[in-house]
């Protein structure tokens, strides 16, 4: 959690409650973002944009702080030097082509005509929309106008990216060419904030994720801390192998397992665990009389699942 | 180095903002209003410049140069040859015959009889004189004043104060600087500026800069085209005399003064009302309202109002005729006026302080489109 407001390689909300009116937007947040890729997974309503515009200052906290690399969101000027953000609102100034709204950003941000013109192209260029640049955002698609505000965001290479449903609208190219993108990124020490209906892609591309439920953070961590921090849930193994039945009677030898189920396949196992490390070593030391193990792997070790236990199934979007 | 940037920043909002302002079709009401006392001049200035060419070519060809005082020496029952004698031939004559009915109540048979009418016209090259002439006498007379620069420069004062300044130019600034961030909230797109790497205070001084710069394009060049239709309707030595003699040079430049700053005055309460009302009507009728109430505030609040210094600093004072009621009278005089320095340096201090309070509003706003 939070590990101190002087933290200034992370984003830090100490405390953090948003409430609208009556109406509750995020409450009691306490987060210590490191760099990576995080992903802000929730059903709609649970908090995740209500976030972002926290950290970019958009809205103002009702009560608590947050830093972003040891910025005060509340100070523009010096916040969006190092932070992108390309909202979920659809609209743009009026009258203005795709290349227009990023060199204007530019512009905004202070650079001189050639470095924004410059900058605003290689921007486009990254995003693939060079050939449409040149007209009206008006006229442009929805995928289209997700990638120019990816653009617009990108534009200045700033070190934290804050995405709020980025693929969106985008087709399964370009959701494959953003993700390279968010991932590189990552990889040159940014800090890449996404919120994601689409569990598979956080599930490809996140370092880390944040779960929010009702304007709560029920969980944060990598995948995997988050799955083994949910006891009531025991681990999902499944083992891929030639003889399941005898493979059965020997995993029921072992302490640590729940409960052993038979493929329909008759080609494998899915053993239910409450501790899958000790179980692994467990594992090891059976004697397996011969049977030929072709793989053995988490059965529920993906966002789906720590979704689904901590948030609800009716609730998982896809 | 900051004020390097800022003033980069400024330029940039401002070439974004124009655009915008000068674009937009839910503006074309602006032009509209600006244009308005434009046309009310042209209209006049055609009609004027006829006039004057009417009275022109009764001059030309009249037989005698002739005085007012000649014209007024004309009285009703004189006869056509006293007034040939008097002014001479007229330049133009028209004549008709009238044929009446007499009924003598008995049922007898009466001849009509026939009336000669004629109808003289003379000018003194100012003024037009109807005479109408019944049976060889003066029956009626009719004299058309023509307008004067000066007796003019008053209705020009009347319009300027109670429409232009008062109308045109509070409502154009109320519909460019009020859109300069509802106009945005309404339209989803506010949040552009505010994720840029600007201070918050910086983008309102680029926005309301841009609101002047749009509003002073407006309401000045139709005010500069106003005086010029407005002098050039006049023959050139009355526009000479006028412009060069009787300080006609002075007061065009304080109309474009005038409207400078009221651009800037108003602009300033505008900008700050759009970032604090959502409906633009409430803080409109009320400023309106403060701004009419002005005479009858106490001292100190009359300072805190635009007309109360703008009134000051216009040219010409619009008299009021014994008669006139006392609140209209109230409203048209300036009882207090202040120098023009005070006046000038009032407006501006007025205008700043509405926008170094505004600057706290602006980096309290949060952007949250779903509550608007």
């Amino acid at each position: 959690m939070a590990s101190g407001i002087t933290a200034n390689d992370r984003i830090v909300f100490e405390d953090v409650s948003k409430f609208y009116g009556e109406i509750l937007g995020v409450n009691r947040v306490n987060l210590s973002i490191p760099p990576g890729v995080t992903s802000l997974v929730g059903p709609n309503g649970s908090g995740k944009t209500t976030l972002m515009n926290l950290m970019t200052g958009l809205v103002r906290p009702s009560r608590g702080r947050i830093r972003v690399l040891g910025l005060d969101p509340t100070e523009p000027e010096k916040l969006f030097k190092v932070l992108g953000y390309s909202t979920q609102f659809d609209s743009f100034p009026k009258g203005l082509s795709g290349f227009q709204f990023v060199y204007s950003y530019l512009r905004l941000a202070g650079s001189d005509a050639q470095t924004a013109e410059q900058l605003a192209w290689s921007a486009i260029q990254r995003v693939n929309l060079t050939e449409a640049a040149h007209r009206n955002v008006a006229g442009y698609s929805k995928g289209m106008r997700q990638r120019i505000r990816l653009a617009q965001a990108l534009c200045h290479n700033p070190k934290v990216l804050v995405l709020d449903e980025p693929m969106n609208g985008l087709d399964p190219l370009a959701r494959a060419e953003m993700i390279a993108l968010f991932r590189a990124a990552a990889a040159d020490g940014c800090y890449v904030i996404i919120s994601s209906h689409i569990l598979h892609e956080v599930d490809a591309l996140s370092d880390q994720v944040i779960l929010l439920s009702n304007g709560y953070v029920v969980a944060e961590g990598t995948i995997h801390s988050v799955r083994d921090e949910i006891r009531e849930h025991p681990a999902q193994i499944l083992i891929r192998c030639d003889r399941p039945r005898d493979l059965a009677s020997k995993m029921m030898e072992s302490e640590y397992t729940i409960e052993v189920r038979i493929h329909n396949d008759e080609h494998g196992l899915l053993i239910k665990t409450k501790d899958a490390d000790r179980f692994y070593l467990a594992m090891n030391h059976l004697a397996l009389n011969g049977v030929e193990i072709e793989s053995v792997a988490p059965a529920d070790d993906d966002v789906n699942s720590v979704y689904e236990y901590l948030i609800g199934s009716d609730e998982v979007p896809r | 180095m900051n004020a390097k940037l800022w003033w980069a920043q400024i330029r940039a909002v401002i070439r974004l903002e124009m655009k915008k302002t000068f674009l937009a079709r839910r503006g074309l009401w602006i032009y509209v209003l600006a244009l308005l006392p434009l046309l009310m001049f042209i209209l006049q200035a055609i009609v004027v410049t006829h006039q004057r060419e009417n009275s022109d070519q009764i001059v030309t060809q009249g037989q005698k140069k002739l005085t007012s005082e000649d014209l007024h020496a004309v009285h009703p029952g004189m006869t056509t040859d006293e007034v040939v004698a008097l002014l001479g031939k007229p330049p133009l004559h028209f004549q008709h015959h009238q044929r009446r009915h007499f009924n003598t109540g008995d049922g007898a048979a009466i001849p009509d009889v026939v009336i000669p009418h004629e109808t003289y016209r003379y000018s003194d090259g100012f003024s037009t004189m109807q005479l109408d002439f019944e049976d060889g006498k003066v029956a009626s007379i009719t004299i058309g004043e023509g307008f004067s620069l000066p007796q003019e420069s008053v209705v020009f004062a009347g319009v300027f104060q109670f429409f232009y300044l008062r109308l045109a130019i509070f409502f154009g600034c109320l519909g460019i600087f009020m859109n300069l961030f509802r106009g945005e909230i309404l339209d989803k797109s506010l949040h552009f500026y505010f994720l840029a790497p600007i201070r918050r205070d910086v983008l309102m001084a680029g926005k309301f800069l841009a609101g002047l710069l749009a509003t002073c394009i407006i309401f000045v060049t139709s005010e500069l085209l106003q005086l010029m239709v407005f002098t050039w309707q006049f023959s050139p030595n009355a526009r000479d005399i006028y412009l060069y003699q009787n300080h006609g040079l002075a007061q065009g430049a304080a109309y474009l003064g005038v409207t400078a700053l009221a651009c800037l005055g108003y602009g300033a309460f505008f900008l700050a009302a759009g970032m604090l009302f959502r409906n633009p009507i409430m803080p409109a009728a009320a400023i309106l309202i403060w701004e009419a109430v002005n005479p009858f505030l106490p001292a100190l609040l009359k300072k805190f109002s635009v007309i109360y210094y703008l009134k000051s600093l216009c040219p010409v004072d619009i008299p009021t005729p014994p008669g006139t009621p006392p609140l209209l009278a109230l409203l048209v005089s300036n009882p207090d006026p202040v120098s023009t320095p005070v006046a000038v340096l009032g407006i501006v201090f007025v205008a700043l302080l509405i926008l170094y309070l505004s600057s706290f509003q602006v980096r309290r706003m949060e952007i949250n489109y779903t509550t608007e």
